[in-house]
């Protein structure tokens, strides 16, 4: 294997690696715009230029590779190559290549979503002037919709291209490309092909200055006064890993988060835009009993009891009705509860999308239908018939939450049942059909451990509190159960899991601390 | 080392306390003749020196356009954390794009360092040399956007950013050089 010499220090590398990539992946920064993990390299935003012993001029990194030097040629006797990237000409250059990006770009931090998370605020600070010599005036250009949710800001563009490599590589629908040469170029759509495919949110994000903005958090706030919270997207089987930015119990904005065994470094616009659904729901805060005329809100205590009685009335015609929305630990506890008798409402699919880089949006739009079935071996799908063969007297539903809809067949279901527990967030069309109405919590208040259709479990953190009196949905059947057998009851999700693993082998290791950010295949063995 | 320090005793005059007593009273009429400092507010009123820091203002452009684009910085920079801003889109085609929504500064917070002004990239936001603005109750210490937009309209005839040229360098201001 080469070794490389970068400052100093020696790295022993892969044949092939970039230097670019060597030096970050040991913590070295080069500053780049145009290079991405993900894409193509281009070597066009001169900017991670770097000193290279041997060569007469000084080499882009992304674009130059280390290879094998014949034993008789290494330099010093050793390296196969070496670097430098504090050298005095290459932080000349990165001054100039700085200024030279500074020509036209407008300095409107002040006002630039970006400012706070940009490559060239932070770059430019680092390692630019603090003047520019250019005295003539900028060029100025309006504002453009690419596409519906997409603006560039031609002003502050660098043309480092990453946006069009995107479109080419990733989404696979090159509606961007870089228009005219030189001085006039610009990055252009087409008339009649807007940037309005399902990834196009991404490309805000790869944008490594706030050239392209999303409409979605234009103007909301600033970068710095959001809390970053790592989590799951939920809204489909595939589970992006994302950041979820959020202040003051309010979400702003998803962005992706790096996950090679799931989504690589993108998410999809559904997932990205998702959470506006929660937000203007009427969230249900407190227990509600059916009486006559409709509901009247109870206490807690009140609800358990009442729970807990009609439990023991029910004998053994008691069953539940597991959601793929909900954690494996909600699941599970259901599962404890009604002795593994469980049910499954039909499943909310949408079209199953594949884009030629190989990312994936799943046709199931639920979160954890793979852990789901996992945690309730037991499933039935035909759970109408099992409804008139075993005569379920007492049924205990975990809601899926404002996405379902309920068809008449199963609303007529749900009436001839006696005793209808429903745990969910809002006064959905489930929740309308119970004599009983449990609040617990909303997507992005969960906690727990979901797996995703390829069976990875990963962690899902809670971005926001939990609203009003709700409780933790492993809690609720976990307190109707401990008090119905008379056994002591758990205390936190973390035994939960403890206790599901004593049930399920393939869950038998996961821990919050083993799962950590990137999730765990469910064989046990970690990939890495 | 401890040291030993002797409490001091009092001679025969100083317990007859007549030395003392004539002594400050030798103070007390010395500021007989003295310029007096006392002034009777509310009929007359303090004015403060240059460069004090008072209560905020929201300053305006000359066509009546809010100055503040709501970046934040003087909310960033605040050491007392007093002021919530919620931007937005402007109202405005022409001119800045964003805008601040809500302006709220909390006087009850602020420690009037002046830190706001110096952070302001848009020379929108002022301390005034009002002092005077104590209140009955917490709420109306809370001041909102046109509660600060309404301190402009007071003052707005004085420019505190540069006093010596008030109102002259508003064209270089005004003029979008970025």
């Amino acid at each position: 294997m080469p070794i490389v010499k970068i400052d100093d220090t020696d790295f022993t590398v892969e044949k092939g690696t970039s230097v670019l990539q060597a030096a970050l992946a040991n913590d070295i920064e080069i500053p780049h715009y145009c290079y991405h993990p993900a894409l193509e390299i281009v070597g066009s935003c001169r900017m991670c230029l770097v000193k290279v012993e041997g060569m007469p001029k000084l080499q882009v990194s992304c674009n130059t590779f280390v290879g094998d030097v014949p034993s008789d040629k290494k330099i010093d006797g050793k390296y196969d190559m070496v670097v430098s990237t504090q050298d005095e000409l290459v932080q000349q250059e990165q001054k100039n290549m700085l200024e030279f990006l500074l020509l036209n770009h407008p300095l409107d931090c002040p006002v630039c979503d970006q400012a706070g998370e940009c490559d060239l605020q932070d770059y430019a600070f680092k390692y630019g002037n603090a003047h520019s010599r250019f005295e003539e005036d900028k060029r100025v250009r309006p504002n453009e919709y690419l596409g519906s949710q997409i603006v560039i800001n031609h002003n502050r563009c660098i043309l480092c291209s990453r946006c069009v490599r995107f479109t080419r590589e990733i989404s696979g629908s090159s509606e961007l490309f870089v228009e005219a040469r030189g001085y006039n170029s610009k990055i252009s759509v087409l008339e009649e092909k807007p940037l309005d495919n399902l990834l196009a949110g991404n490309v805000a994000d790869i944008c490594p200055v706030g050239a392209l903005l999303s409409t979605d958090y234009i103007h909301k706030n600033r970068i710095w006064n959001l809390d970053k919270q790592p989590s799951i997207c939920q809204d489909c089987s595939v589970g992006c890993n994302v950041d979820v930015f959020h202040q003051k119990d309010q979400i702003l904005r998803l962005t992706p988060r790096e996950n090679h065994s799931v989504n690589k470094f993108f998410m999809c616009d559904k997932g990205r835009y998702g959470f506006h659904r929660f937000e203007e729901i009427e969230r249900l805060t407190v227990p509600m009993i059916m009486s006559e005329g409709g509901f009247i809100e109870t206490t807690w205590d009140e609800a358990i009891e009442k729970t807990v009685d009609e439990l023991n009335g029910a004998g053994k015609g008691i069953a539940g009705i597991a959601s793929p929305f909900h954690t494996n630990e909600a699941n599970f506890m259901l599962g404890r509860l009604v002795n593994g008798n469980v049910g499954t409402l039909p499943p909310i699919t949408s079209e199953e999308i594949n884009y030629p880089s190989g990312f994936r949006i799943s046709g199931d739009r639920s979160p954890n239908r793979h852990g789901m079935n996992d945690v309730c071996p037991s499933i039935v799908d035909d759970f109408a018939s099992a409804v008139e063969r075993k005569d379920i007297r007492f049924l205990y539903l975990l809601d899926d939450g404002i996405d379902r809809e309920l068809n008449e067949l199963w609303k007529g279901m749900l009436e001839k049942i006696d005793f209808v527990v429903v745990q969910s967030y809002a006064m959905t069309d489930v929740s309308k059909c119970a004599d009983i109405v449990l609040p617990g919590q909303a997507p992005f208040e969960r906690e727990g451990t979901i797996t995703n259709d390829m069976g990875r479990v990963q962690w899902l953190r809670p971005s926001v509190t939990t609203k009003g009196e709700s409780r933790p949905d492993w809690e609720i059947p976990m307190l109707i159960q401990s008090k119905h057998a008379g056994v002591e009851g758990l205390t936190d999700v973390s035994s939960v899991m403890n206790e599901m693993g004593k049930d399920f082998a393939a869950y038998s290791d996961i821990t919050f601390f083993r799962l950590g950010d990137q999730g765990l295949p469910l064989n046990g063995k970690a990939e890495e | 080392m401890a040291t030993i320090v002797k409490s001091y005793e009092p001679t025969f005059w100083d317990r007859l306390y007549l030395p003392a007593l004539a002594k400050g009273l030798a103070v007390t009429l010395k500021h007989f003749f003295r310029k007096k400092i006392t002034i009777q507010y509310p009929d007359e009123k303090y004015v403060p020196p240059d460069g004090y820091r008072g209560l905020h203002r929201l300053n305006k452009y000359p066509d009546g356009k809010i100055r503040c684009v709501a970046c934040e910085m003087c909310s960033a920079a605040c050491p007392a954390d007093c002021i919530h801003i919620i931007p937005g889109p402007s109202p405005w085609e022409d001119g800045k794009e964003r805008f601040p929504v809500r302006f709220d500064i909390d006087l009850l917070r602020c420690i009037f360092c002046g830190f706001c002004e110096m952070a302001c990239p848009e020379e929108a936001i002022e301390l005034t040399e009002i002092y005077d603005f104590s209140n009955y109750t917490r709420d109306d210490l809370l001041i909102d956007k046109e509660g600060l937009l309404g301190v402009y309209e007071l003052t707005k005839d004085t420019n505190y950013y540069s006093r010596p040229n008030a109102g002259q360098d508003s064209e270089a201001l005004t003029s979008d050089k970025f």
